[in-house]
């Protein structure tokens, strides 16, 4: 046991990393798969998951692979694809009930991780290749999801936004791949793709639950058959600085709220030891409703319903997002710019400081609740290679001090400005 | 201070009717490091016609309940709420659905002083013109914004077509034209209506100890100067059986057409546990007609009529009750012809015993998980309550369930003169 509270081992190239616990009423695991994000296997990487949950060779129909998880008590089966600084990340999940709550014939959790196991390395396939029926239905299911961006303006231009500020970096790329490359897939290409990324992609599993390293290593090891144990380290990518003059991008569709993003870029990332400073430097500015964003956009001048800010620290990237009036636009952008600069100069009261300080104690503290969040918090060290228990978070955050701020905020450096407007520009 | 024990759930829950009429539950979670409470009024967007006991009958602007909460926020001494509760490190929040206002806040530390502030807000109204007035245009923001969601829009125009004289029409936010209307007068008058004591419900669940919590409840309250209110009205203008529209369209921009299905209950009036009986009952049938294992999903996936947000739900009171099922659709006027095909086809065959086995299993397996979340909890108990029904009961109640009942829910619900469907297509 260390300080994590994460018990860790490797089987089959897999960093395994268990938490023994008896706190939930459910055993959670967690398998994270990262590969290099890149133009040219993006989409068939994204379109990955989206096959393997059509069926497998030991249930080779739809229907037979999801009543099989209703079976085990409805466990939940899902998977995200989603951008970690320069990596594609494809995460799956499984959440089970302890078996104590039930009355199971087989250990709940020995069943999830051989059916997670099984989904991910054994598809079924024909002619070795995925089955082309799966393909092509959900080749237009990712479809779908790229083309309906547009329907949530919200994070459309968010999307955007960080589209023309990374315009020439393989971030610009949405995770689930582009739409110009679907029509080219099939289930020859694409279980080529499959075999390359299931032996190069970097694997972590995490159980949380009453069980035992010992336990998962064994299990991992039987139903997780994989042709390498080559482990591929996550490499970390130095944060671009911003262009030299800040872009100014305007789109126009029909809508009645606009939306201004912007985008600016922060040498800080995970791994540096000023990543606390510039977490609280980011709460200050927009991360809470105290922030002042939040307190001079909305509440003084009532000219917006949602303002914030974002800090991702794996890209080195800092957003802000807010809804507006259209013709709020100037003033808008003014406020924020301001409050920016106000934050870069220091100009920070004590409450401000201990509010925020106060809020990412809670959110950390907080996390230890959910097995997830843990999962996560712990994936997010071993993502950037640093070490960094909560307990440890908890007092650098602590001991951040108003200087330490000001120089966290002084790094970013506006990058675009993006706004949604409507089509008929109001006078 | 009275306590049930629910063995199976392994949960203990405790309670007390504070002298004024305010009802507390606690219930511990132990090894958790967060506390979640909620504080709520059995008053939503739909109260807006009402009488108490022995005072005049009351009409108010829609939109209101909803206004009050964003109210609650200000305080005489000009302090921000949030602002009390992040210097605490708690992240405090509030939301306004058809029937009930709550507010809740989260924290892992110094939870007697956070308890305290969510009693004191809550306990403390201040409005004046002027912050009546500026409140009109971020309530006005956050209305427009939800026009350009496509989601909500295609809800909202589902409930307009059932419903021809139920609040449940209108717009929880109400319109930018009713809040005009909003005075500090009917406000304070909304207030002191619904949130006398003994029309609210304190939750507090996670790492506490139920009798100071109780006892710190008690001396709060005894220092709060109460008068008896007499039993609250609500008046609905009756509600004719037949649907208002049966077709509904509206024109945004979106990547696919949103389809939503709805059916509206011939039969209402059912309160506490044969309500409860009768949502349930529902949406198992629902799932075991709809769900993603079922063969009609799969079918209608294959067409490429529906996608992985197909999904349905089932919601009632004693006042209304509906289903509702849909997603995003390339068709939606042959969706609407596929669904009703095949479900004849099921409601001619019923469910076999296997499936509604596995279906049940799902579901206990669901509420199981959902004890993980105090969230989950604190929401779907204080909902329960309000109805007169227990979210504890539900276990018992499903275990009760049989085939034969499900069955007979699926001739009785699956009525197509109740139908109404609701579309957003691209202009």
């Amino acid at each position: 046991m260390n300080k994590t509270g994460f018990e860790r081992g490797e089987v089959n190239g897999i960093r395994v990393h268990v938490m023994p616990t008896t706190r939930f009423k459910t055993f959670a695991v967690s398998l994270y798969m990262g590969t290099p994000l890149a133009e040219d296997t993006v989409t068939p990487t994204a379109l990955i998951p989206f096959i393997l949950r059509r069926g497998t060779a030991k249930y080779p129909e739809t229907t037979q692979f999801r009543e099989a998880l209703e079976n085990m008590y409805g466990a939940g089966f899902g998977f995200d694809v989603y951008k970690k600084g320069d990596y594609q990340m494809v995460q799956f999940r499984m959440d089970t009930i302890n078996d104590s709550f039930v009355s199971a014939d087989e250990s709940l959790l020995k069943q999830s991780i051989s059916f997670l196991g099984d989904a991910v390395t054994n598809p079924v396939l024909e002619n070795n290749a995925f089955r082309e029926k799966y393909v092509t239905a959900e080749r237009e299911n990712v479809r779908k999801r790229l083309e309906s961006v547009v329907n949530d303006k919200i994070r459309y231009a968010a999307e955007r936004c960080i589209q023309e500020m990374c315009k020439d970096e393989p971030y610009r790329l949405n995770a689930l791949g582009q739409l110009s490359d679907l029509d080219q897939l099939n289930g020859a290409n694409v279980y080529e793709r499959y075999q390359q990324w299931l032996e190069n992609s970097t694997m972590d599993l995490y159980v949380v639950g009453d069980t035992t390293l010992d336990e998962v290593l064994e299990l991992v090891s039987s139903q997780f058959a994989r042709k390498t144990n080559t482990l591929h380290a996550y490499k970390i990518s130095i944060p671009r600085s911003a262009g030299a003059e800040v872009k100014h991008i305007v789109e126009k569709m029909e809508i009645s709220q606009g939306k201004l993003n912007m985008g600016l870029r922060t040498p800080i990332t995970y791994g540096d030891n000023r990543y606390a400073s510039a977490w609280v430097a980011n709460g200050i500015l927009g991360g809470f409703p105290h922030s002042k964003l939040f307190t001079n956009v909305r509440e003084k001048e009532s000219l917006a319903y949602y303002v914030g800010s974002r800090f991702d620290p794996y890209k080195g990237i800092t957003t802000i997002q807010s809804g507006i009036e259209i013709q709020n636009f100037d003033k808008a952008l003014n406020i924020i710019k301001e409050q920016l600069a106000i934050l870069q100069a220091g100009e920070i009261s004590e409450s401000e400081i201990s509010q925020t300080k106060a809020m990412i104690r809670n959110d950390l503290l907080e996390s230890r609740d959910s097995a997830y969040q843990m999962i996560g918090y712990d994936f997010n060290g071993r993502f950037a290679d640093k070490d960094r228990p909560v307990e440890q978070l908890l007092s650098e955050v602590e001991s951040v001090t108003k200087e330490q701020i000001q120089t966290a905020a002084s790094v970013l450096t506006l990058d675009t400005i993006y706004f949604l407007t409507t089509e008929q520009k109001e006078a | 201070m009275e306590s049930i024990r629910y063995e199976r759930l392994q949960e203990t829950l405790y309670f007390e009717t504070m002298d004024n009429g305010l009802q507390v539950y606690v219930l511990p979670k132990e090894g958790f490091q967060k506390t979640y409470a909620t504080f709520a009024t059995k008053y939503g967007s739909v109260d807006n016609h009402f009488q108490v006991e022995g005072q005049e009958e009351v009409k108010v602007p829609d939109g209101i309940a909803h206004f009050l909460e964003h109210k609650m926020f200000e305080e005489p001494d000009g302090v921000d709420v949030f602002s009390k509760f992040s210097v605490k490190g708690a992240s405090a929040n509030a939301f306004t659905s058809f029937e009930q206002t709550v507010y809740l806040f989260s924290a892992t530390e110094q939870i007697e002083d956070n308890l305290e502030t969510l009693l004191n807000y809550v306990q403390n109204p201040y409005f004046t013109k002027e912050n009546v007035d500026k409140e009109k245009g971020i309530i006005g923001q956050e209305i427009q914004m939800y026009q350009d969601n496509a989601d909500w829009r295609v809800y909202y125009g589902l409930l307009e077509a059932m419903y021809q004289k139920n609040p449940l029409r209108i717009d929880i936010a109400g319109t930018i034209e009713s809040i005009s209307t909003i005075t500090k007068d009917t406000l304070y008058e909304c207030y002191n209506t619904f949130y006398h004591p003994s029309n609210m419900m304190l939750f507090v669940v996670g790492g506490v100890d139920p009798a100071t919590v109780m006892e710190q409840v008690r001396s709060n309250q005894k220092a709060k100067d109460y008068q008896p209110q007499g039993a609250i009205s609500r008046f609905f203008e009756e509600e004719p059986v037949a649907v208002g529209e049966a077709w509904h369209e509206v024109r945004l921009p979106v990547s696919e057409p949103k389809c939503l299905l709805g059916l509206k209950e011939v039969k209402n009036g059912l309160t506490g546990e044969a309500l409860q009986r009768r949502t349930l009952t529902t949406k198992l049938m629902l799932d075991l007609l709809l769900g993603n294992s079922t063969q009609l999903y799969q079918t209608l996936y294959d067409e490429e009529l529906i996608s992985d947000d197909f999904g349905s739900d089932y919601s009632s009171t004693t006042e209304y009750g509906y289903s509702m099922m849909g997603g995003d659709t390339r068709d939606p006027k042959l969706l609407v012809k596929r669904l009703q095909e095949e479900i004849n086809k099921v409601v001619a065959t019923g469910f076999s015993q296997d499936a509604f086995d596995r279906a049940l299993r799902k579901k206990i397996g669901g509420y199981l998980r959902m004890l993980n979340s105090p969230e989950s909890i604190a929401h779907e108990f204080t909902r329960n309550r309000f109805r007169d029904s227990d979210f504890f009961d539900i276990l018992p109640i499903y275990e009760s369930l049989t085939v034969e009942d499900v069955n007979a829910r699926l001739r009785e619900h699956m009525n197509w003169d109740q139908l109404a469907v609701s579309v957003v297509v691209s202009p």
